[in-house]
């Protein structure tokens, strides 16, 4: 059993930084996701910890101990690779067995451990085929088998589902889940996909730029986002991100103006604001109801585009210069040049300052 | 109509493309004809097509009455052909490990300038090879280098490095580093990622690169002409000597030594087939 800790690890390509002074803990049995667009770090940063990547500065610990200065294969990780890296070459069976080979185990052994992994992962049948037979749902479970036969600290995914179909994908997503809690070991888990994440992870760090942007749990990270790059970036559809000015403050009911369009907010808790200075307010598209009014608690606009997304819509309201999107129930039956009220849900409005922190009342 | 695979050629185009391809193979063939002549058939006008088939020509390469004499001395000839086969085989894999070692560095290790590297790399082909023949004629003789085995093999090593390595290089980077990566994490070496990961990924690569290699060394003449002696010449100089020492070219045997000439590449392309094929279509197919 053992933890994972990264300590102001930097990595630097020449003049580019990919990985910016990021400090991380990973608990004995914790899965964390790092989560973050394309080319954010996440990938270099887990392998740094993988020991494929040397760091250019920081230190990494496994197990307490510090591992910088050790090589991959002394390390003593386990990892499941994106375009699942197995052997061509070689049976499935072979691919489970070779990382079994620096352990110097009897064959007994060796055929006993790739048995039971096929069993976890349902490979019995396929044990003797060559990866080019498999399909990729297949490889990638050979992938996944392939890190947990042998009894590493910890665990590294890398994309491990990002070159399934949708369907596949969702399917591997509880198994991979399911097999991850039966090890209870440090896990790290790489990912463009924050459904991935949130449904995965026990703990989530949003990445950008190399830079951590906030470690939570996942429904912190979605309830409670810390600044508006992780509020835009988690949640579909994404977050109505909406420039304000503040024109009445009165204890915890705050008065803004959007555009031309005046809306009072009550946020429950006195917030440190001040008056006429502009702020971004954030409200999820399912954060609205449609009243019937236009009065001082909603927002008002035309439905300029309807989304059709199975049992609800998102409609596409605009009012003047201002845009914004709220998902709605089919059952409201709304055209496009519709007028509609829509009121956000008490409690479910987020308030970001100029630089795009949280503001909040804790 | 009997109906024909999708992709197929129908007759008309695989009659047009016999057409071709034998125009290609017709002085080849001419030279094969030729080296089983008399030498009246050979010089004969029109050209014979059907006469006695004779092994003389073929005789003739290792024993060859000398001038002024009627006796059969050896020519030494099968000395110069095991010149060739040793000094490009040698040469040959020489240039393989030496460039297959590089590559693998620029590709998995590039250095600050890599680019830079590589093409004064290539720069070194850009010239024609005689240019430099008066400077490495002198080094070779002051360095004791000239006529030796060790000299020319060095030579046509130097040679093929920058082909090989470029060609190599480009193997090595289309191979999925994921695999590398995979194996480092099961516990493998260095040594063993490239011996049993890599090496094995690019067998086609290699043979490609042997293959170019060896056509390359196995024709050189002019460096052969000026830096071997009469123990370590190779055939190509071997070959023109012989011709070029008479009055009238004996065209028989000039097939003749061809035909024993292009056996040795004919045998190793036609093995090594299946990898060239593989291994010269890189880049235009996909995995």
């Amino acid at each position: 059993m053992a933890t994972i800790e990264l300590q102001n690890l930097t990595k630097a390509f020449g003049d580019l930084i990919a990985v910016d002074n990021v400090s991380l803990k990973v608990e004995e049995n914790e899965v964390l996701c790092l989560l973050g667009p394309s080319g954010c770090g996440k990938t270099t940063t887990l392998r740094m910890v993988a020991g494929l990547e040397t760091a250019t500065s920081g230190d990494i610990f496994i197990g307490n101990k510090n591992v910088n200065n050790l090589d991959t294969r002394d390390r003593n990780l386990a990892m499941a690779f994106q375009f699942y890296a197995l052997y061509p070459s070689l049976t499935v069976a072979e691919n489970l067995a070779n990382p079994l080979h620096a352990d110097n185990l009897s064959d007994e052994e060796i055929k006993k451990k790739i048995l039971e992994v096929a069993d976890i992962l349902q490979l019995r049948e396929i044990v003797n085929r060559k990866p080019h037979q498999l399909a990729e749902g297949e490889k990638q479970r050979v992938a996944v088998g392939r890190a947990i036969i042998r009894d590493p600290e910890c665990f590294l995914f890398d994309e491990p589902l990002s070159r399934l179909d949708v369907q596949l994908r969702e399917q591997m997503r509880g198994q991979i889940k399911e097999v991850l809690s039966d090890l209870k070991k440090a896990t790290v888990i790489v990912t463009h996909d924050q459904l991935e994440a949130l449904t995965m992870a026990t703990k989530i760090a949003v990445m950008r730029d190399g830079l951590i942007e906030q470690v939570s749990s996942p429904h912190d990270i979605f309830a409670k986002p810390n600044n508006t790059f992780v509020a835009g970036f988690i949640g579909t559809p994404q977050m109505n991100i909406l420039e304000c000015n503040i024109s009445e403050i009165n204890s915890s009911i705050i008065k803004i103006k959007v555009l031309d369009q005046e809306v009072e907010i009550d946020f429950k808790t006195s917030l440190s604001v001040n008056k006429n200075d502009s702020y971004f307010i954030g409200i999820r598209p399912r954060s609205f109801e449609i009243v019937d009014n236009n009065t001082l608690d909603n927002f008002s606009g035309t439905i300029e585009l309807i989304e059709n997304m199975g049992s609800e819509i998102l409609v596409h309201v605009k009012n003047n210069h201002l845009t914004f999107r709220s998902v709605q129930s089919r059952s409201h039956k709304l055209k496009i040049g519709d007028v509609i009220n829509l009121k956000p849900k008490n409690g479910q409005v987020h308030l970001f300052n100029k630089s795009g922190e949280v503001i909040r009342n804790e | 109509m009997k109906k024909r695979a999708i992709g197929q050629a129908g007759w008309l185009w695989t009659s047009l493309a016999s057409v071709v391809a034998f125009i290609y193979f017709f002085p080849v063939l001419f030279i094969i004809l030729t080296a089983f002549r008399s030498r009246s058939d050979t010089l004969a006008t029109p050209p014979k097509w059907f006469f006695t088939p004779t092994f003389d020509n073929f005789y003739h390469i290792f024993f060859r009455s000398m001038a002024n004499s009627t006796e059969y001395v050896a020519t030494g000839f099968h000395m110069y052909f095991f010149n060739s086969i040793y000094i490009s085989g040698m040469s040959v894999l020489l240039a393989l490990l030496i460039g297959t070692l590089a590559a693998y560095g620029f590709s998995r290790h590039p250095l600050r300038g890599n680019d830079t590297y590589m093409f004064i790399i290539l720069t070194t082909r850009m010239l024609p090879p005689i240019i430099v023949i008066v400077p490495i004629f002198l080094i070779f003789r002051i360095t004791g280098l000239a006529g030796t085995y060790t000299g020319i093999i060095l030579m046509y090593t130097a040679f093929n490095l920058p082909f090989s390595i470029w060609m190599m290089k480009s193997f090595f980077d289309e191979l999925n580093t994921e695999i590398e990566d995979a194996s480092r994490m099961d516990g493998a070496s260095e040594r063993s990622v490239f011996f049993g990961v890599c090496i094995p990924q690019v067998k086609a690569g290699l043979a490609a690169t042997s293959v170019f290699a060896l056509i390359l060394t196995w024709n050189e003449f002019l460096f052969s002409l000026l830096l071997t002696n009469k123990l370590t010449r190779t055939m190509p100089p071997a070959m023109a000597r012989t011709i070029g020492g008479e009055i009238n070219v004996d065209y028989g045997l000039l097939a003749a030594m061809i035909c024993l000439f292009i056996i040795p590449i004919f045998l190793i392309t036609y093995l090594l087939q299946n990898q060239l094929l593989r291994g010269v279509t890189f880049g235009t197919i996909k995995k």
